[in-house]
């Protein structure tokens, strides 16, 4: 019997799981599946295995840490509860074909979060919006700043005649007081959209 | 001929080309690079890809580095970084796939595409979803496409090469005899200069004068491919758009440059033993054997010296190919001579999985090194390509493949990410820095 208690929890270990009649006919080398079931009859008998709902459910198996085993006879969630997960792929880069990848270098944009060495994850779009953290060419050199777009207040006006920007005009501003915004001349182009940055430590 | 047939497009099939595909990729990655003469191919030492700037300036296709450096100094010489190059490739194909399942993927940097019957679906007008796969493909890849559509493969493709770069080239039928009276015959795809001076001394100059020839003349003076190509011409489609993906080659190559060439018998060896552990590696992933080889060392001079041989039964192993390799490699190697690259080809390729007993047991022999080599590829899987090699190939393996400048290897392997290494890096195109 200890035997038999010893390669069923052997099998626990590995798969996470309890074994079919044609795997335990394997694993005990039994010819028919009513070998297995008499075998198994005992092993509950002894309080070992309980069975459920027509389903093996380790009790007192050596060294099988029972955890979250509420409702006897629960169908194995593991298959149609996990058809709805997404991979970190799908998470991080659902538009696979446009999207490339940059590191960080400096600390422009550390109020915003993302420090030097980061990986930040873009994506090359038809359309930008302000708000949005860009990495733009700028004398053909790229960028990350957050893009915006100033406004129509008169203040701003007034500023703006200073510093030569027009209403509505797109700018870029960094996320650290420590730099000045950027006002672009003639080489700038946005090129693509920050939509996450990884980190890894 | 269907060239006054109802309707523009009986079938309307796509060609698009990368615009000099490489050089294209390395401006797409690098701003800097944005209206340069860039040219890739760096560790081959001759010029394998060049943007229109370096065009412009003069230089071409396999001019050697030595020469450009001479004639050209602004000239911006990049090494290759295939890596990228086959990432870029791959969307392409999935971006044209999100309009048509069939696409096929002709080359590294073209592919064809049916988009017969798809105007309802996509609720567009031919001209329009072209416009719409054009769009998508420049803004999201960052570099250009020429693209062709019309009624057969052979004439899309003559599109597709009309306007570069970036051209858009629709030819429905009743519009092609304008185009091909003004082609010669031999820029036509799949007609090369043998054919094309054959036909030349029947009076054909261009390809309208082959396609008004009579169906007898063409199918007694030429063999099927010619055929095809004279329906094709004629708008009928008879090549069809091959959408499975990939799923099998003719054949498999590898081949390397090294520089500097090299006279020594062992290291030239090891060259080629490394180019065998590679095809075999292929052959694998795709389960192929192959039953015929042949392998050619390259002189400085650009000569082949080579020879087919003939496998006792098909396999995938690179031990059974060297074993055969060995026997004739002496008889192609010549001492003093130097060689610049080695290659291998595996022709005749089948299922691995069908097998036929020989009568000395070497088949059985080789199913042994198979299960060893599944192993292999678990563990190549695992820890990168090369974490096991051939004791054959331990030269070339822990020699770089090119020394000096061309020694010098794509950006990307010197600007890792925590948790990258050498081997094995995150699938996704790295633009550089930012600030």
């Amino acid at each position: 019997m200890e035997n038999y208690r010893e390669s069923l929890t052997r099998f626990y270990e590995k798969h996470h799981r309890m074994p079919s009649f044609s795997e335990l006919m394997k694993l005990w080398s039994y010819k028919t599946k009513s070998a297995v079931n008499y075998r198994l009859e005992q092993l509950i008998d002894a309080g070992i295995v309980r069975k459920e709902g027509g389903h093996l459910i380790p009790d007192r198996m050596a060294g099988v840490p029972l955890l979250g085993l509420v409702e006897a006879g629960f169908p194995s969630p593991a298959e149609e509860e996990l058809l709805d997960v997404m991979s970190f792929d799908d998470y991080l880069t659902p538009n696979k074909e446009s999207t490339y990848i940059l590191k960080v270098k400096g600390d422009s944009m550390i109020d915003a979060g993302i420090q030097e060495g980061d990986m930040v994850i873009v994506e090359r779009r038809a359309t930008y919006k302000p708000g949005q953290i860009v990495v733009a060419s700028v004398d053909n050199e790229y960028t990350m700043k957050y893009l915006r777009r100033s406004t129509s207040f008169d203040k701003t006006q007034d500023r703006s005649l200073t510093t030569g920007k027009k209403e509505g005009e797109y700018y870029l501003e960094p996320a650290n007081n420590k730099y000045q915004p950027i006002y672009p001349k003639e080489s700038f182009r946005i090129e693509a959209v920050v939509t996450a940055v990884v980190r890894k430590y | 001929m269907a060239w006054n047939a109802p309707r523009s497009f009986p079938r309307a099939i796509l060609h698009i080309d990368g615009d000099s595909f490489f050089a294209s990729c390395e401006v797409a990655k690098n701003p800097q690079l944005r209206g340069k003469p860039v040219i890739t191919g760096q560790e081959r030492g001759i010029v394998s890809s060049m943007t229109y700037e370096a065009r412009a300036l003069g230089v071409r296709r396999a001019m050697s580095l030595h020469e450009i450096k001479r004639k050209f100094p602004e000239v911006i010489i990049l090494p290759s970084d295939y890596e990228t190059y086959s990432i870029f490739s791959h969307r392409m194909y999935e971006i044209v796939r999100r309009y048509t399942p069939v696409v096929e993927e002709y080359s590294i940097d073209e592919c064809f595409a049916d988009l017969t019957g798809l105007r309802r679906t996509l609720r567009m007008p031919y001209p329009r979803i072209v416009a719409s796969i054009k769009r998508d493909l420049e803004q999201e890849l960052g570099m250009t496409f020429s693209i062709g559509l019309s009624a057969t493969k052979v004439l899309a493709k003559l599109g597709s090469k009309w306007q570069k770069p970036a051209g858009l080239t629709l030819i429905p039928l009743s519009d092609t005899r304008k185009y091909l009276e003004t082609t010669p015959i031999g820029k036509i795809w799949g007609i090369g200069p043998n054919t094309s001076a054959y036909l030349q001394k029947f009076g054909i100059q261009t390809a309208y004068d082959f396609t008004i020839r009579s169906e007898a003349w063409v199918s007694e003076k030429l063999s099927k491919p010619g055929y095809e190509l004279w329906k094709e011409l004629n708008g009928e489609s008879v090549l069809a758009v091959d959408g499975e993906s990939r799923e099998t080659y003719q054949s498999i190559s590898k081949t390397k440059t090294f520089t500097p060439p090299s006279r020594s018998r062992t290291a030239i060896f090891s060259q080629l033993s490394k180019n065998i552990e590679n095809a075999c590696l292929k052959a694998r992933r795709w389960n192929l054997s192959s039953s015929h080889i042949f392998f050619f060392l390259k002189t400085q001079e650009f000569k082949y010296h080579g020879c087919e041989i003939k496998l006792p039964h098909p396999t995938n192993v690179p031990q059974d190919m060297l074993r055969a390799v060995k026997d004739h490699y002496l008889s192609v190697f010549r001492s003093g001579v130097e060689y610049r690259a080695t290659g291998i080809t595996l022709m005749h390729l089948q299922d691995a999985d069908t097998r036929q007993l020989d009568l000395f047991g070497a088949v059985r022999k080789s199913e042994g090194l198979q299960h060893v080599f599944t192993s292999v590829d678990a563990l190549c899987e695992r820890f990168g390509k090369h974490a096991i090699f051939l004791g054959s190939s331990f030269y070339a393996m822990t020699h770089a493949g090119h020394s000096g400048t061309r020694g010098e290897h794509a950006e990307r392997t010197d600007a890792l990410f925590r948790g990258e290494n050498m081997r094995q890096r995150i699938g996704i195109p790295y633009l550089g820095e930012v600030a």
